[in-house]
């Protein structure tokens, strides 16, 4: 249609340009063909040469890994050369940049569509698996060679996904003159940082999952994978957690309709992952510091890996009805396939090798650090599990009969009184010592308490009567109080802070994850919304802010007209508009403006114009709004403070053998 | 105490209360996902979520925020009615998905309407 049109135009352009230009194609898709061919071949060598442990052939097979690894960065490089270069020979190019989209955006192309993504994927996986492989061989030459196989493995997968299925490399019949441009949705700042984070967080966690396999093929029940791996899982559960906030800072400063997280089924398959990994950093704990869990452990590495790769399978295959899907494409059946893979794989994993994983410690008591951390990890299970169902539940009841979804209302009921218990726990479970609830560990609980009770007293008094506000903002005070109790103590000795800088990193997290919840129940509970038309001059009021509707005018920008319709808001101007842009049938976009007072924020949407130069407008005020994302800070703050840098200690139970009674 | 009971009594008792949650919370609050022919076929009672395209038929008043439109799958339409902010792509021909329930005069008030958008992360590929 357009392409065969403007074809004949183009072609003198075009063959200046081929003989150098379509070269890229070839050598972008000979790139991945040749890291599959690497890939397998590690794949196989490692399995075999870690069964026979032949550290010659050991050493190859990693480095076929290496090789698959360098394939897939030099094919990244080469499409990001294409998209750079405006070489619309490739489709991808075609479909996702054009000539008129700024350069960092179609930077970006390179992880905005399905093939490029993948890419992006497996790039991200080659590259922390190398890392991962590098000093490997210390945990023990068979466990790094079951590793670099079932990592080759992966990759191999999506090589070959890349390589047969979906080509980020596929020629177009003849070159376009201009390509079709980025969807107007994505051409924000957001499209720079959410998608690579939220990707390289799935991929990295393939790590953990290729360490934990090997160590039960190899037969190798001991901390020595949780230990090689952790900084992968830290690093794979931060990238999580600021991808899913930037999604949500995202969500929010560009949809238009006032919040941030929508319970889509895209925003479920990622928070599911997160909930499993964040319950593996727990539970991890106690075997490394207690030799306990050690198939609780298993498990739950696996769960994370198998909901990331579920995750991507929803994604991308179009199978659950979600705003965000990716144009249908022929992998959704090749994912299914590869997620049944895993499962099987790992379940006869579990059930064939974790046998032997049992320790030989005696139990300890429930009200413990222990009991803490299996109760928290039981509770992040049934959160994933309420999660699960209602993302699957279209599925489930479109094959048994009449198609049923559910809506915010259904998390907010199954799930809310789950994180309710959550973050209860958060309060005490840090003042619980390891093995034993001693006396005085339970003393230090008065601290939370007394400040919960005080802040529910000051709810009451305010007048606030809704049940979830009166649970979520006490214990989250509580939680806060817990932090800096253990803060407090550990301030007379300040050289434990830098002894135990992962403890205390972790407390700075969970407060961290306070101030995201203060920000997440005051901008549930207490947004305000308000609908109103107004004539130039007019005014608005929405909780005690007021607005003066000033005027509009259009606005002629590079890629997009925006028609601004100005606000005043004390002495600053909002300027919600709405952009139409041209090369895309006129597709309009709302351009929300946000101004953030101490408490709340002023949330102004455009939505319609009328014709007596009148605006129809729809304000929202959300207050802690921005808690959240300072919040998120936080928490990624103490991850960074308190692993960077940190050798990691020595097992506990190496270390000391001495029953340990006061909090370690 | 055994080990079996020690972790399993307590696994077993948030099971269940997580259990519980889900089912009270899914019969509560799910909703049927319909096409507008299945919803004149069958009318279930409460809030139900239909697709159907979007007619030549738009109406704005209010300022653009009250809109009414007819909605069509293959063989039934039905009269829609919605009160506040469109989507951006929303206009004749698209796929919207409605949630609200039909009326005694055969008018389904719509509390939310989102367009459906099959292909949200890229544009329509080339025809090769």
């Amino acid at each position: 249609m357009l392409v065969v049109s403007l074809a004949p135009a183009a072609d003198a352009a075009n063959l200046r340009r081929t003989s150098g230009v379509v070269i890229l194609g070839y050598l972008g898709a000979g790139a991945l063909l040749a890291g599959l061919v690497m890939g397998g071949f590690s794949a196989l060598l490692s399995f075999w040469a870690g069964w026979r442990e032949t550290d010659v052939f050991i050493q190859v097979g990693r480095r076929a890994f290496y090789a698959a690894a360098a394939m897939t960065a030099i094919a990244a490089l080469l499409l990001e050369v294409a998209l750079l270069t405006h070489d619309f020979s490739l489709a991808y190019v075609a479909e996702h940049t054009d000539l008129s989209t700024p350069m960092p955006l179609v930077a970006a192309g390179f992880y905005g569509g399905q093939e490029g993504s993948l890419l992006y994927w497996t790039l991200i996986l080659g590259l922390l698996g190398c890392a991962s492989l590098v000093a490997s061989a210390r945990i023990g030459a068979r466990v790094a060679a079951y590793a670099a196989g079932i990592l080759a493995l992966i990759l191999s997968f999506f090589l070959f996904v890349l390589a047969v299925v979906a080509s980020p490399f596929d020629l177009l019949s003849i070159t376009p003159p201009d390509g079709l441009g980025l969807n107007p949705v994505l051409r924000d700042g957001g499209m720079l940082i959410h998608p690579p984070v939220v990707l390289a967080g799935f991929a990295s966690f393939a790590i953990p999952f290729a360490f934990a396999c090997a160590a039960l093929l190899a037969g190798r029940a001991d901390a020595a994978w949780i230990r090689h791996t952790r900084r992968f899982a830290l690093l794979a559960w931060s990238l999580q957690s600021a991808g899913l906030l930037l999604g949500m800072w995202w969500a929010y400063h560009v949809l238009g309709w006032g919040g941030y997280w929508s319970w889509d089924p895209v925003e479920n398959v990622a928070l599911m992952p997160w909930l499993a990994t964040t319950a593996y950093l727990h539970s991890s704990q106690v075997q490394e510091k207690r030799g306990r869990l050690r198939t609780w452990n298993f498990g739950l590495v696996i769960l994370a890996f198998l909901l990331v790769v579920f995750g991507t399978f929803i994604v991308r295959s179009g199978v659950v009805p979600s705003v965000h899907t990716f144009a249908i494409s022929a992998i959704g059946p090749w994912f299914f396939a590869f997620l049944f893979a895993c499962i099987v794989f790992s379940a006869a994993l579990i059930a064939f090798r974790a046998g032997g994983a049992r320790a030989h410690v005696e139990p300890a008591p429930a009200v413990s650090r222990e009991g803490a951390f299996v109760l928290q990890n039981l509770l992040l299970i049934g959160v994933i599990a309420v999660v699960f169902w209602g993302t699957i539940l279209p599925l489930v009841s479109g094959m048994l009969g009449t198609e049923r979804v559910v809506g915010a209302a259904y998390y907010e009921r199954a799930g809310g009184p789950i994180f309710v218990v959550i973050l209860g726990l958060m309060a005490v479970g840090p003042l619980l010592p390891w093995r034993q609830a001693g006396s005085a560990s339970l003393r230090a609980i008065r601290w939370p308490a007394a400040t919960a009770s005080v802040v529910l007293v000051g709810l009451l008094v305010v007048g606030i009567r809704s049940i979830p506000a009166l649970l979520a903002f006490p214990l989250a005070a509580g939680v806060a109080a817990t932090v800096f109790t253990e803060y407090g103590r550990a301030f007379k000795k300040p050289r434990t802070i830098l002894r135990k800088r992962r403890r205390y990193g972790a407390y700075l997290a969970h407060l961290g994850l306070v101030v995201v919840v203060a920000g997440l129940a005051a901008s549930h509970f207490a947004q305000q919304e308000k609908d109103v038309t107004l004539r130039p001059g007019e005014t608005v009021t929405v909780s005690g802010y007021t607005l003066t509707y000033t005027g509009s005018e259009q606005r002629e920008l590079q890629d997009h007209t925006d028609f601004v319709a100005a606000m005043r808001f004390g002495d600053k101007t909002l300027e919600p508009s709405r952009a139409t842009y041209g090369g895309l049938g006129g597709q309009a976009l709302t351009h929300v403006a946000i101004t953030t007072t101490p408490t709340s924020d002023v949330y102004v949407v455009l939505a319609a114009t009328g014709t007596d130069g009148s605006a129809s407008f729809r304000i929202f005020v959300n207050p802690l709004v921005t808690w959240i994302w300072a919040g998120g800070a936080v928490i990624i703050l103490g991850v960074v403070l308190g692993n960077v840098g940190e050798r990691g200690a020595a097992p506990e139970l190496a270390r000391r053998r001495v029953p340990v009674t006061l909090p370690a | 105490m055994t080990m079996a009971l020690r972790w399993g009594l307590p696994a077993v008792v948030v099971a269940a209360c997580v259990g519980y949650l889900i089912y009270s919370a899914s019969g509560g609050s799910s909703e049927y996902y319909l096409t507008v022919s299945q919803l004149r076929s069958q009318a279930p009672a409460g809030d139900v979520r239909v697709a159907g395209v979007v007619q030549n038929d738009v109406q704005k008043s209010d300022g653009g925020l009250h809109v009414t439109f007819t909605a069509k799958d293959g063989t039934a339409s039905m009269p829609v009615e919605y009160t506040g902010t469109l989507p951006d792509i929303f206009q004749p021909g698209i796929t919207v998905v409605v949630e609200g329930r039909l009326s005694g005069d055969g008018v389904f008030h719509a509390r939310t309407l989102l367009a459906k958008c099959p292909s949200r992360f890229s544009t329509q590929p080339y025809t090769q």
